[in-house]
Order: C-alpha cells, then structure tokens, then sequence
C-alpha cells in the first residue's frame, strides 16, 4: 500500500467527516485511508448513505474533512484557502455529477468553455478546446444547443467535456448513471472507458454495480469505512460464453 | 439446445452452417463458447429421433457440407409443444445458501468471507458481460442477452450483499 | 481576458434568460432615480436660470424704483447714477400701473417705456417678433403664456388697442406674476404683468388717474456687494425702493417652493417602493442563484469572481437605471424649473451633486436588495448550494398554532405570511407609501383652489398647477410600481410556498381557498400598510403646507384606504389563480428531492 500511496496522484490519510454533535453525531466518513494512482480507473460502490459522495467531496476539496488529510498531486488540499481550492478545482479537478449541473442560460460549447474561461484561457484558445471535446464525446452537432434540448444521457456527455476541458488530473464522478436510463448509461460508460485507455485517472462512485463493475478496481463503503477493496482488472477474464449455459 | 435448433429450422429447410451463423448471431459475443461441432451433433441426434430430415444438395464444390436440414411432421409437432411451454430456469441459490449455513454451523470457514469472494467473482463476470455490452452497437440483440445476464447477476450480488448483512449480524450477536 | 467575456456572457445570458426580471428591476430604479434626480435639478435650478437670463440680457445688479410719481422722482433717481460703486445705469424708464385687455381677459399689467434700441443695462432678449417700436407692444413670455398671446395678437392697455410685436424675457424684473415688484408705491402687492411699449407711447398713456412712476437700472463696480450699496441708503430717508438681482432671483423660485419638496419625497418613497419589490424579485430567485454559485464553485470559480458575476448583473442594471433616471431629469427639468416661462431656459446642466447623489442612490439600492443574498449564496457550502437547499423560511410556531382554528384561506393566508415576516414588513411599508402618497394628493384637492387675481380676470395659480401635476405625476408613478410589486410579491410568494400549498390541496384544499390564501397573505400586511399612509400623508402634506389646511372628508380618506385593499385583492388574484390551479401531482413530483 505504501509504495502505492507514494505514487498516487489521490491520497486521504484518515480523513474524517463528521455532521452534527453530540447525540446526533454522524460520522459520514470514518478515518479513511486511501490511494489512486494515476491512471486508475477506481470505483466506489455502496448503498445510499454510506459516505461515498461525502468521501468524493472530500476529495475534490468541495468538503473539507474534520479529521485527516488529503492530497492531491503532492499538494494538501484540506488546508488550502477557499480561494486556492476553486484555483485547484479548476486545474486539476473535474467533477461530474448525477444532476449534470449545467447551466441552463449556457449553450453546451458555453457549458464546456466554462471552467477553461474562469482558469483565464483565452476566448479563442477555449472555444477550440470545448469543440475538440464535444467532438470526443460525439455532440459535435449539438453545440449549440441548450440543455433543455439534450436528452440526459447528451447532457452528461457535455457534463463529461466540461470536466475535461482544463486537462484535469481526476476526474471525480458522483453517481454518474444516476438520472440516465440504460442506453444512456452505456454511453457514458463507453466514454470512461475511452479516457482510462487514454491513461486518465477516474474516481466512480455509485451505487450501481454494473457501472462500478467497469472499474480497474472497486472499493465497497458500509456506514462510512471501506468493507472490500477488490481489483477487477488483474483477474483472468473467462469466456464469455461460460457466462450463459446452453447445454445440449 | 436441440429445441433451439429445431425451432430455428422451422422457417425453411437450411444448410447446419447457416444454422450456426445464425446462432452466433442471436448469441453475440456469448456464442463463442459455441464450438463448429455442437451443432452437428445436435442436428445428428434430432435426424436420428426422426425429427428432421436430411437432402445432400448438388453444386457448391467448395463447400464440404452440402446438407440441408429440415423439419419432419413430428419435429413441427416438437417446436410447437416447445414454443407453449412456459418453463423457466430456476435460481439456483439453494447451494450457495446451504453452503454459508454449513460453514457457519460446523465453523469451517467465515460465511462472511465466503460471501466476499463470491461477491468478487460475479463482479468480474459482470464486467466482462458489461464490456461486452460495450462493445455492441446499438440495436444489437446480443445485447439483449447480455442485458439479461447482468440483470440477473445484479440480482444476485444484491441478494449477496442481504447475505452479507444478515451473518455479518448474526456473528457480532452470537460473538456479543 | 476570457474571465470578462465569461462574466459579461453569464450576466447578458442570465438577463436574456429572465427579460421581465431584468425590466422591473431597470423600471423601479428608473422610476426612483429620475425622480431624485429631478428633485435635486430644482436646487437652485431657478437660480441658474435667472443667472444665465440675467448674463443674456445684460441685467442691473440693482433697479432703483421711485415711489414718487412724476418729476420729483426724476429728481430724486437723477444722484443715484453717479452714487458711490455706480458704474453704470439705464434709464430712468417709465412705468405705468395700468389694466391690459386681451382676449376675454381684463388683467393688471405694468407698461414699462423703453427705448428701441436698449441701453447697455437690461437689454431684454426677444424670443419671438421684434423689440418695441411705435405703436407695436412688446408682452413678457411668462405674461403672455399666461395669457395665451402671441405675437400678432391685439391687446388694449388704457383703453388704446396696440398689436403684439414682440415676446421677451428679461432679469430686471420678477417674473409673472410678480411685474409690480412690491407695487406702485402704496404699498400695495398685486399680481400682475408686464408689458414695454416706447418711453412716448407709455408716456401718452399717462394722466392724472395714472401718474408715471421711474425706475432706474444699475450697474456696480462689485455685483456681488448690492446689499452693501442698498444698506448705505437704509438710514436716508429717499422715497426710492431697491430691488438687488439676488433678491429678484430669490423670489422667482417661489414658484417652485411646492415642486422640489413632493419630489424629493417623492423619490424616497419611489425607492422605498423599487427596494420591496426588487427585494422581493432578488429572494424569489435565490434558490436559483444559490445553486448556480454551487456549479460555478463546483467548476473552480474562485469566491471573487463568483461575486463579479452575481454583483454585475445588478450593478450594470442600476447604473443603467441611473443614466436613464439623470437623461429623464435632464429632459424633464426644463420643463419645471420655470413654470412662468419667464427666464431663459437655454440648458439646465446636471450638477456633478446631483450625478453622484443619484449614482449613488441607485447603487444602494442594488446593493441593499442583491448584497445580502448575493453574500449568502457565495458562502453557502457547495455541496449545499448544488443540493439546491434553498433557505428555509423561519415557521412562527405561535402563529401556526392560532391559524389552526381559523378558515382554510385565512389559515394559509397567515402562514404564508409567517413564513417571512420580513417581506411583509417590507410590503405593509410598499402599500403605506402608496397610501400616503394619494392621501397627499387627496389633500392637495381638497385645499380650496386659489389662482390669481389680476383685477378682473382671475389666471391659474402656477405655482399650485405646478406642485398638482408633480404630485399627481409621483403618485401616478408610486402607484404603478407599487401594482407591478403587489404582482412580483404575490407570484414569488406563490412560487416558493407551491410544495406546501400543493400538499394543502392533497390534504384537500380547493383551489379556489388556496388562491384566497394567496391574496389575503397579501392583504394581511396591506391593512395596516393603507391604515398607516393615511396620517402619514395628511402629516407630510401638513409639514409643508403654509396657514390652515383643509383635511380631506372622512369618506374620501375610508375610499382611500378600501380602494387600496380591493386594488390589492384584485392585483393578487390573477397571480394568485395561475399559481392554485397549477396540478398538484407535477409540482409535487417535480420537486421530489
């Protein structure tokens, strides 16, 4: 695990979240340890409650953690100044989310030009980049169109460029699939599956197995602690046909 | 499988590797388990019970099979009998139950950890059926399947993790 | 560089996104601005006109009137030309104190002999014709506007018929109706106007039933020290009255004493009115803001940059309003400042004062209704502000519990109004500032009409005319912004209280008691609102009134305060329907968190 932590791009060291006081005390997340290295593709899979989307806010420096540390690129983020925090989310962050959380005024090229105009890119320089992504992502011919027009699973692909229009060095997605229907999902999923090839670093949580089951590994969260920690990818795969049974 | 075959002669009488093409079709990447053989053996035991019949066919040179199948009288009889039944696979959870109950009674192992890597081995046939699914175009009906058998084994890590819960608790009280 | 376009794209987006919002917010602001910023244009507005008048036409810095007639007051004006600081004088000039026909009026005039060619001192300027000449009448503007005359026209002055030829302003004398400047040596202090004809012309008019009085214009070495050269005639005993250029200025803006105090007022009330109601339209949309400062911070907007782009939209709005509101008064003002028409009105610059004090008070205004939920929406934590947690509205639990036992409607319309108490406050004072706005003008008509009495004919009062149609013209604006308020405050309360009142109706409410909850939650506050104008206006209109003022009836003011209530009830109702008879399943399943 150490040699692993040295290297990875994510790190929480018993971070701690806890809501409320006294009786109600609620510990959301329970003095975590944690790693990603780069390039992995790593999911967090629990039921409802269990403190994955608390762990991801966390992470991405939106919550900040009342015990513990987490470090992103070498650099502690759970100290940082709200202000270096937004410069680091913009940077090296990008969230997706289960609502999408477009803005609505935006037309999709505006949505993705977003985070590249705040991080003080050029007009030009971000109107190229958010047709290089919506290209990537397929929605080449819906730039132009508000979210309304899209259907959800469009409107989490936009999401997806937005989050990658500053190159960042995560990608932090809450329930992802959440709102979308199974076509859509797999649209999505295809799409993540396309960046981890590409060797970029993704952070899934969510409670559905099927979308968690394309990670490299996953991790499984009960009442704020990680109950399992599995790696998916390093197994010899069977064939495929084994998984029905026709017999004769 | 010898139904499956039967029904798909009903159409019209066709050569055993049509057959099987149109079997590797329906089945996607699933029917790659499928081996050239299978369906010969199959269709020589359905001629043998008198439910299809066999013409060799001229033409065709290149070809080594020149056999065309087709459904008897009593073959037809079988699609239909087997189109109307209503039979349906059972889960087959009854093993696996048993299995975590004698673990837990005799303490040969911790029924919990069983559970875990069972857990770990339906997700990694769920992320081979979910790559598989992946790789489909759309509109595909092997996708179809493929749907299904992720259903199924959603289904199953679900019923899993009830297990897990249930002798996770039952440890801490008798251990309490 | 892509920060600005970011942050003008989002502000101009979000204005295209809510146009009406936009507009209401530019209108009230409009409204209160201009209002200011015309009530500040009337400081000293009668004062500059008079300067630039008195500048164009050459004016005395003192006019040295006889209260002799005849030779004696040639004799007794004659050593004042050489007077100590005297550099200068024209005349002395005849005046007569006679009655003018024209029209179906018969009016006090004074005939003022001048010379064809001015002298150097008080050179009237023509506006319209040509200056005197034999047998051609010249009519001051302010007198022949309110005598409708013009050039051409016939007038008779002692009993001679004299076409008009010309209209002219000048600075030496007061303007309409005050040409007798303090009368014709009786003392005496009538209104009346002024007329020039050539000295022989008035001189034929003279006799014994009219003796020639004379007054002379002076100029001084220093202007600025006429009290000084008048105070050193105080003690001698010369039957001559002085009248400095800075008293006569003084006296012109009387006519403006009603004006600038109804919209000064008028202005403070406007803006109380345009705070409520943006106040209103800024809440309605908080929940909104907050979650889009949630996906701005979500995204990596630093918390400066996420108050440019909320504060933007409203400052750029305000400031706009406040061009708008100081062009209106630009435009507007030369109209009010002289009522008469007797002095020039070449332009009537903004002050640099008045820029910023109404600058000022437009970005106060944005500020006192979008700073604080701007400040609570950057500071709500992301993760919240994503979740949309909009701010619960506070629940008077003593209030709650009395409602239980009272009607459907009144009971909703109690808790809707518990929910914030703050905005109700806010509104009771919208409804009092119309209400005492009407009770002024109310007043005002009840006030017996006074116009002036110039002997026979009796002309329109102007500076009375000129304080009703300003008051009448706040009102009208008080009353206007305060409907557009009534409509934004019932459709927002609406807006955020659909979940609870969607579940009212499952609980079995009909829509018709849920729009009734709606409008009595407005009228609730409106009761002691309209209660409270009524003392309020008759106060301030008793503040600047002079001598006894006349109260309106009793019936007039109950109408007032009824009228009010049933235009509030009917403002609701519109909304109040729209918002009732939305279907319960999608408000509820929309909103399913």
């Amino acid at each position: 695990m150490n040699d692993i932590g040295n290297t990875a791009v994510l790190r929480a060291c018993g971070v701690s979240k806890e809501h409320g006081q006294g009786q109600s005390l609620v510990r959301a997340v329970d003095e975590l340890d944690l790693a990603v290295p780069t390039g992995e593709m790593l999911a967090v899979m629990g039921p409802s409650g269990c403190g994955k989307s608390t762990l991801l806010h966390l992470l991405g420096g939106l919550e900040r953690p009342t015990g513990g540390e987490v470090w992103l690129a070498g650099q502690r983020i759970d100290t940082m100044s709200e202000r270096a925090l937004a410069r680091l989310r913009r940077r090296s962050i990008g969230f997706v989310f289960q609502a999408f959380h477009l803005m609505e005024e935006l037309s999709a090229a505006e949505n993705v030009e977003l985070p590249a105009l705040l991080a003080g890119c050029s007009a030009r320089t971000a109107k190229r980049r958010a047709h290089e992504l919506l290209e990537r992502v397929g929605l080449a011919d819906r730039a132009r169109h508000l979210p309304p027009e899209l259907s959800g699973g469009q409107r989490q692909r936009v999401a997806i460029a937005r989050a990658l229009v500053n190159e960042p060095l995560v990608i932090l997605a809450d329930e992802p699939s959440g709102n979308l229907d199974t076509a859509a999902t797999l649209e999505v999923l295809r799409l993540f599956e396309e960046l981890r090839s590409a060797g970029q670093t993704l952070l899934i949580v969510t409670h559905d197995e099927r979308v968690a089951a394309t990670a490299d590994r996953l991790i499984s969260m009960r009442d704020g602690t990680f109950v399992d920690d599995t790696r998916l990818s390093d197994s010899a795969t069977m064939r495929l046909g084994d998984l029905i049974g026709l017999e004769d | 499988m010898q139904d499956v075959v039967l029904a798909m002669l009903a159409k019209e009488p066709t050569h055993g590797y049509h057959l099987r093409a149109r079997l590797r079709q329906a089945l996607g990447p699933l029917g790659e388990a499928m081996n050239a053989g299978q369906v010969y053996v199959t269709l020589a035991r359905l001629e043998k019970a008198g439910l299809v019949s066999c013409e060799r066919t001229d033409g065709l040179p290149d070809r080594p099979d020149r056999k065309v199948y087709s459904l008897t009288a009593a073959g037809q009889r079988r699609v239909a009998d087997w189109l109307a039944e209503v039979s349906w696979p059972k889960p087959d959870l009854a093993e696996f139950h048993l299995k975590l109950a004698a673990a837990a009674a005799a303490r040969l192992a911790d029924p919990v950890a069983l559970v875990g890597a069972q857990r770990r081995e339906l997700l990694r046939r769920l992320r081979d059926a979910q790559r598989a699914a992946m790789a489909e175009p759309d509109g595909s009906t092997a996708a179809l399947l493929l749907e299904g058998v992720m259903l199924r084994l959603q289904a199953d890590l679900r019923w899993l993790d009830a297990c897990e819960r249930t002798w996770s608790a039952g440890m801490n009280e008798s251990e309490g | 560089m892509g920060r600005i376009l970011l942050i003008r794209r989002l502000v101009l987006k979000d204005m295209r996104r809510h146009p009406a919002e936009a507009a209401m917010f530019l209108l009230a602001i409009t409204a209160a601005t201009a209002t200011l910023a015309l009530g500040l244009a009337m400081n000293g507005a009668t004062n500059n006109l008079y300067r630039q008048t008195r500048a164009a036409t050459a004016g005395p810095d003192v006019v040295a009137m006889s209260a002799e007639s005849g030779q004696a007051a040639l004799t007794t004006l004659a050593p004042l030309k050489h007077a100590p600081g005297v550099v200068g004088h024209s005349g002395p000039y005849p005046l007569l104190y006679t009655m003018l026909k024209a029209g179906g009026s018969t009016v006090r005039a004074v005939v003022k002999g001048a010379d064809t060619a001015p002298g150097p001192i008080d050179q009237p300027r023509v506006t319209t014709g040509s200056w005197v000449r034999l047998g051609g009448i010249v009519v001051e503007r302010g007198f022949a506007t309110a005598l409708g005359v013009r050039v051409g026209d016939r007038v008779t002055v002692a009993d001679r018929s004299f076409p008009v030829v010309g209209i002219a302003v000048t600075s030496a004398t007061m303007v309409y109706p005050w040409a007798e400047m303090g009368g014709q040596g009786d003392g005496t202090d009538d209104y009346s106007g002024l007329v020039w004809l050539t000295q022989s012309n008035a001189q034929a008019l003279s006799g014994p039933q009219r003796p020639m009085f004379y007054a002379l214009n002076l100029k001084l070495a220093d202007p600025a020290a006429t009290q000084a050269f008048v105070d050193s005639y105080r003690t001698s005993t010369i039957p001559v009255n002085f009248f400095t250029w800075q008293f006569i200025a003084v006296q012109d803006a009387v006519l403006l004493n009603d004006t600038q105090p109804v919209l000064v007022i008028g202005s403070w009330l406007l803006g109380f009115l345009a705070v409520v109601g943006v106040a209103t339209l800024v809440a309605g949309r908080a929940a909104k803001q907050t979650h889009r400062v949630g996906l701005l911070k979500a995204v990596g907007a630093t918390p400066g940059q996420i108050a440019a782009v909320l504060l933007t939209e409203y400052v750029a709005l305000a400031l706009l309003a406040d061009g708008l509101g100081l062009i209106a008064a630009w435009l507007g003002a030369p109209a009010l400042v002289d009522p008469s028409a007797g002095l020039l009105s070449t332009s009537t610059a903004l002050t640099r004062g008045t820029v910023i004090s109404v600058t000022c008070l437009a970005l106060a205004m944005a500020a006192f209704t979008t700073l604080g939920p701007a400040v609570r929406a950057a500071r709500t934590a992301t993760v919240h502000a994503l979740a949309d947690a909009a701010r619960r509205p506070q629940q008077r639990t003593g209030l709650t519990a009395l409602s239980a036992r009272l009607p459907t409607p009144l009971l909703l319309g109690l808790r809707l109004t518990a929910r914030r108490p703050f905005r109700a406050i806010l509104h009771a004072g919208g409804i009092a500032a119309t209400v005492t706005a009407i009770t002024a003008l109310l007043t005002y008509y009840a006030q017996p009409q006074q116009g002036y009495d110039l002997g026979s004919s009796t002309l329109s009062n102007l500076r009375a005319d000129q304080g009703r149609h300003v008051l009448l013209a706040v009102t009208v604006a008080l009353v206007a912004l305060a409907a557009v308020n009534i409509i934004v405050i019932t459709w927002t309360t609406a807006q955020e209280a659909r979940r609870s009142l969607a579940i009212a109706r499952t609980l079995g409410a009909t829509p018709g008691q849920v729009s009734a909850g709606l409008s009595l939650a407005q009228l609730l506050p409106a009761l002691p609102g309209a209660i409270t104008g009524v003392p309020v206006g008759i106060g301030l209109y008793w503040t600047f009134s002079v001598g006894t003022m006349a109260k309106p009836s009793t019936w007039w003011m109950l109408a007032d305060v009824l009228g009010t209530l049933l235009a509030v009830a009917a403002l609701t109702a519109v909304p109040a329907r729209i918002a009732a008879r939305r279907p319960v399943a999608q408000i509820l399943s929309a909103e399913t968190p």
